[in-house]
């Protein structure tokens, strides 16, 4: 600033610039940085705002949710095998020998004030963190976002998804409670089952046989390091492309292949955006308050030789737990050597082979429709009755087996035989699939033929005239409807002005900020 | 319109399984194969072994226990009344004499219910598991009790006359008890078919185990020393000690857990909240995000 | 906002001040303006709330409701505003060409191709050496990685404690007597001083049932291994390592909680149901002088799920 500035506050000011302070800061940045043309582009971006866009930042909020309460939480729990006299205030525990993680774990539900409401938050954002996941995925594979160029984000969304249900299992075995810790005993069995080298790598997981001291320390470092570094990476890799790639689009108005119709970043989308963060995060925080989750000091600490009953996994491994209580007792012994099929087949070949079709889907597509075309429009889902289809019937196997994890819940709750529910989920998990593919591919069929489904209805004002005869003329009820027939436009430029007069320039207008 | 030939070899069968399923499923429990119903094992139903016994004039048995739990055998005041009550809604099933003999002749279809002592008797009634709503049912439920608890007491004394026996009614005396024993205990013992938060589930072959919400003290002695049904009778395994500290878990934890978390879920673990996670989680997320976004 | 103060007037070029484009989707904006307003005010009240909360311990509950609540309500009033408040658009923008020129591919693929390719070319056993240094490293590299974290399996995995003479004693640690269990009676059993320990629970942890007054046999060769109708079986599940704890005296079953395999307790716990596929090993026993239960010897096979040494 020049020295000679009279110093009043109009002259002050009229000397910061025609932005004020935040000018000076960009410029200061901007002598360091360059980051003026960077940053006015991002600013303009735009961003599609279609609702099942919205699906993504779910999973990504409650990412940020998790990471968050995730702090809280390792600043309280010791990750030791070793054991304690459990001393506290739930009294079923009370002079009790348990595992340093067990207790600290209790201590953290009662004793440590917010310690019960974060670890319920940090349980239900994870819950719901994969089932948003699915969703969107979902979502990303009946639209068929994952075409090219995208078919690298689709891989990278993939093993965020594995990694997200691996670090929910790592992180609800930590508490070392009777139901989590038979989750182990169970991986470990699942471990050991591989053929040729499942004793060795099992004895190296878990420092020898089951349980060992050294698995709990070692979820640890995985469940808060190791995976969630990844994780972060990948999630970064992810929104970079995105904002490489620029987001896909529905088909409409004025929208091509060659342009992104929706809102700018600022300052519209980061207010959603933003709100929207606020909104899960709430959420989670009062569904932790209303539904219970994990009460481990129900459970009780794990003891090897002890089991309850109706012990499912968490809702995102339960399709493995359900493949493997209706699998058959197939076990090959022969030569002096066991390969446990029983176990190797549902929990280890199953979803292998699941999620290979998943990360093969983009290229298999692309062999079989020939298409090798550049896509930023996406499908309507009826319009690709067959990608569709196919999706909704791999979508009905793994939900049946999700159910067949419950099949004792389900024979208690209808008063039937356990042994018939177990046959009728076999039958089931074979039979949902072949009747959902041709169902789902009738539907899409007569939704295409169906004119202006999935547009918005227009309503008619009807009017009758003098000689009675009836006019029904298209109106619009809201402004909304006026928006959506609007032609897209570009984001407009606002450039700087001192005078306080405004001026006559032909498209041109001064606005009050 | 002509459907391929393929689609009908694969539809028809498909739709038939599908329709059919639920009539297999829903068809009616079968009989576990061999067994009859209510049949227990019983005589040598271990003897009690405690610090204090107390005999009657005759040298029999009036009571026996401990400082954790006494065992009272019925007054013999109560046999007529209990005679009574069993001819009438009892005996058609097992018989006049309890032998398990009914009138009407086929002998061996009811358990006789001769020695198997007080406490057995005892309970069955008091549950409301007998007399037997549905008798070809596998297990008979838990249900309102058709007999008051006096009643049930005089046909437990009338039936243990015949043969007297043990276990008899006992009386927990929960102020001495250790919950955190009793925690111990049952996650070992009773959690593999009652399950940890004591709610219960389906077993094998049509059997229950039956929830533990409602139960009360001394119905929980009787069953373990017992073990009515399919359950295993826990005798010379269990102290007195023991079983009370058990008795004062179910009473207290198992039964009005604090759940300082929110609403317990039923009790049904990772199944109840997995769906509330994607139904109401999720689905309220989803909800808002459709608020947030456009439709177009 | 206040008409008193002073604002910055800006320009916008390539839009009509009336445009359509600019306006707001909320039809009557004052009245927007003061429910956001009003969100905000809830919002603000409940995370304060949340902090005196929290300053007075109060219950979770308390706490998850005021914070839940405080910040789903600022959400929803900065959703409102981004949505109801804010020009509506909608707006464009271009999409550049992903792809790069041809020139430009070609250049990279020159720069590879020739600059890599003419290096490698002189000096090809340089560049083979180089290769296998490094392929080599990242083999060893692996092996700290595995081998460090545990031992060998080597036979571990196919014995028990149980062996010849060994006391049987419940969790407390009190050794099992013949008069203890009543027929219908289910026990859990460990090697006498393993009771405590994990190998002992986990590995060595086995049932024992009552089934008889009288010694029992469930298969041909084990005649002696069931003394006075006292059956013990390894409670290992052969699935998954379930401890198999669900005992059904009537029927006589065995049945693992974890995915409802199901033995048979009479012949040998043979599987009969579920997907266990082997029968769960039985632990011969025998009645000491002193009536005590011990073990004849252990095991004659693995206990718990398969694997592939497993003969």
């Amino acid at each position: 600033m020049s020295v000679d500035v009279p110093n009043t506050k109009r002259a002050r000011r009229q000397a910061k610039g025609p932005f004020g302070s935040i000018g000076q800061v960009i410029d200061e940045l901007d002598d360091r940085l360059g980051v003026a043309k960077g940053g006015r582009t991002f600013m303009d971006k735009i961003f599609p705002d279609h609702w099942s866009f919205m699906l993504g930042e779910i999973a990504l909020y409650s990412f940020v949710v998790l990471l968050a309460t995730g702090v809280f939480l390792t600043l309280y729990y010791i990750p030791s095998q070793a054991l304690v006299t459990y001393h506290g205030s739930y009294l079923p525990l009370d002079g009790m020998r348990v595992t340093e993680a067990y207790a600290s774990s209790v201590n953290l539900s009662f004793a440590v004030r917010g310690g019960l409401l974060m670890r319920q938050m940090h349980h239900w954002a994870c819950d719901i963190f994969v089932g948003a996941i699915v969703v969107h995925m979902a979502r990303v594979f009946f639209t068929g976002a994952f075409r090219k160029p995208r078919e690298l984000n689709w891989s990278i969304g993939l093993t965020l998804l594995t990694l997200a249900i691996v670090n929910g299992f790592l992180g609800y075995s930590l508490p070392d409670d009777l139901v989590s810790g038979t989750g182990i005993r169970i991986a470990y069995s699942i471990i050991l089952s591989i053929p040729l080298a499942g004793s060795y790598v099992a004895f190296w997981l878990f420092g020898g046989n089951f349980p060992g001291t050294a698995i709990l320390p070692r979820f640890f470092i995985l469940h808060c390091l190791i995976v969630p570094a990844i994780m972060v990476i990948l999630v970064g890799a992810h929104l970079g492309l995105l904002v490489r790639q620029k987001h896909t689009q529905f088909p409409g108005k004025g929208r091509t292949e060659k342009n992104v119709v929706g809102s700018p970043m600022f300052p519209v989308f980061m207010a959603k955006t933003t709100g929207f963060l606020l909104i899960v995060t709430g959420v989670i925080a009062l569904l932790a308050t209303f539904a219970q989750i994990n009460p481990i000091w129900q459970f009780g600490p794990y003891q090897a030789s002890r089991i309850s009953y109706a012990v499912q996994p968490d809702w995102y491994m339960a399709f493995l737990d359900g493949a493997l209580r209706i699998w058959p007792s197939w076990s090959f012994h022969s030569f002096g050597h066991t390969i446990p099929f029983e176990v190797t087949i549902p929990a280890v070949v199953l979803p292998g082979i699941i999620f290979t079709i998943a990360y093969l889907w983009p290229t298999m597509e692309r062999l079989v429709t020939k298409d090798n075309e550049l896509h930023n429009l996406l499908d309507r889902p009826s319009n690709r009755p067959k990608r569709t289809a196919a999706g909704v019937a791999v979508l009905a196997f793994i939900v049946t087996l999700f159910f067949a994890s419950s099949t004792d819940v389900i024979a208690n709750f209808f008063h039937v035989s356990l042994e018939e529910v177990l046959v009728a989920m076999r039958v089931l998990v074979l039979v949902t699939p072949l009747i959902a593919y041709p169902v789902t591919y009738k539907i899409c069929k007569e939704l295409q033929g169906v004119h202006g489904s999935g547009k918005r209805k227009t309503p008619n004002a009807v009017s009758r005239t003098s000689e009675g005869e009836y006019v029904a003329t298209p109106t619009p009820v809201y402004v909304d409807d006026v928006q959506h027939e609007l032609e897209p436009t570009e984001v407009p430029r606002f450039i700087g002005a001192e005078s306080n007069e405004p001026e006559e320039l032909s498209g041109t207008r001064v606005v009050d900020r | 319109m002509r459907v391929p030939l393929f689609k009908r070899l694969v539809l028809v069968p498909t739709l038939l399984l599908l329709g059919l399923g639920p009539v297999v499923l829903f068809a009616g429990n079968a009989t576990a194969s061999g067994h009859s119903p209510y049949q227990t094992t019983r005589k040598d139903a271990g003897t009690p072994n405690s610090t204090i016994v107390k005999k009657n004039a005759s040298g029999v048995v009036i009571s026996y226990g401990d400082s954790s739990i006494m065992y009272n055998a019925p007054s013999s005041a109560l046999d007529t009344l209990g005679e009574a009550l069993f001819m009438q809604n009892c005996a058609s099933c097992h018989g006049t004499k309890a032998n398990g003999v009914p009138a009407s002749g086929t002998s061996g279809a009811y358990p006789d219910l001769v020695g198997l002592g007080p406490a057995t008797i005892d309970f069955w009634i008091d549950s409301g598991r007998m007399p037997a709503a549905n008798v070809r049912a596998i297990e008979a439920p838990r249900r309102f009790p058709r007999l008051t608890p006096d009643q049930a007491l005089a046909v437990a004394a009338w039936v243990n006359s015949l043969d007297p026996s043990y276990p008899d009614i006992p009386t927990p005396n929960l102020a001495k008890a250790n919950v955190a024993d009793g925690a111990a205990l049952f996650a070992l013992n009773c959690a593999a078919c009652h399950t940890i938060e004591g709610d219960g589930d389906a077993l094998a072959q049509s059997t229950f185990a039956p929830s533990l919400r409602h139960i009360p003290a001394f119905e929980v002695v009787e069953a373990i020393r017992t073990g009515p049904a399919n359950m295993p009778r826990f005798t010379g395994n269990l102290s007195d000690e023991q079983v009370n500290d058990i008795v004062k878990y179910v009473t207290t934890e198992i039964q009005h857990p604090e759940n300082p978390g929110g609403f317990g879920l039923g009790g049904l673990g990772p199944v109840a909240e997995g769906f509330v996670g994607l139904l109401v989680g999720v689905g309220i997320l989803a909800l808002v995000g459709f608020w947030v976004g456009e439709r177009e | 906002m206040s008409d008193h103060e002073q604002r910055t007037p800006v320009h916008l070029e390539g839009l009509a001040p009336d445009d359509p484009h600019l306006a707001f989707a909320s039809r009557n904006p004052q009245q927007a303006e003061r429910v956001i307003a009003f969100m905000f005010v809830l919002g603000m009240l409940s995370v304060a709330g949340f902090g005196a909360c929290y300053w007075v311990n109060a219950k979770p509950w308390l706490l998850g409701v005021t914070l839940g609540g405080g910040l789903s309500f600022l959400g929803i009033g900065l959703v409102a505003w981004g949505k109801y408040l804010m020009p509506r658009g909608p707006f464009v923008e271009d999409r550049h060409e992903l792809a790069s020129s041809r020139e430009e591919r070609d250049a990279l693929a020159a720069a590879i191709v020739q600059r890599g390719g003419g290096v490698i070319k002189r000096r090809k056993m340089l560049g083979g050496l180089l290769g296998g240094g490094l392929g080599i490293f990242g083999v060893v590299a692996i092996f700290p990685l595995l081998r460090s974290l545990g031992p060998m399996p080597g036979t571990t995995l196919d014995t028990t404690d149980w062996k010849k003479g060994t006391f049987a004693v419940d969790i407390t640690g009190r050794r099992v007597h013949q008069g203890d269990l009543a027929v219908g009676s289910v026990l859990t059993i460990y090697p006498e001083g393993l009771q405590e320990t994990d190998r002992g629970q986990a590995v060595d942890q086995t049932i024992l049932i009552r089934v008889s007054n009288e010694s029992f046999t469930t298969e041909k060769g084990r005649e002696s291994w069931a003394p006075k109708g006292y059956v013990a079986y390894s409670k290992v599940c052969t699935h998954l390592g379930c401890p198999v704890g669900l005992y059904e005296q009537e029927l006589q079953i065995l049945v693992c909680p974890c995915h409802q395999s199901t033995f048979n307790v009479l012949n040998g716990a043979v599987p009969e149901f579920g997907p266990a596929p082997r029968p769960l090993p039985q632990l011969p026993l025998y009645f000491d002088g002193s009536g005590y239960l011990r073990s004849q010897r252990g095991f004659d096979q693995a206990v718990g799920p398969g694997f592939w040494e497993r003969s």
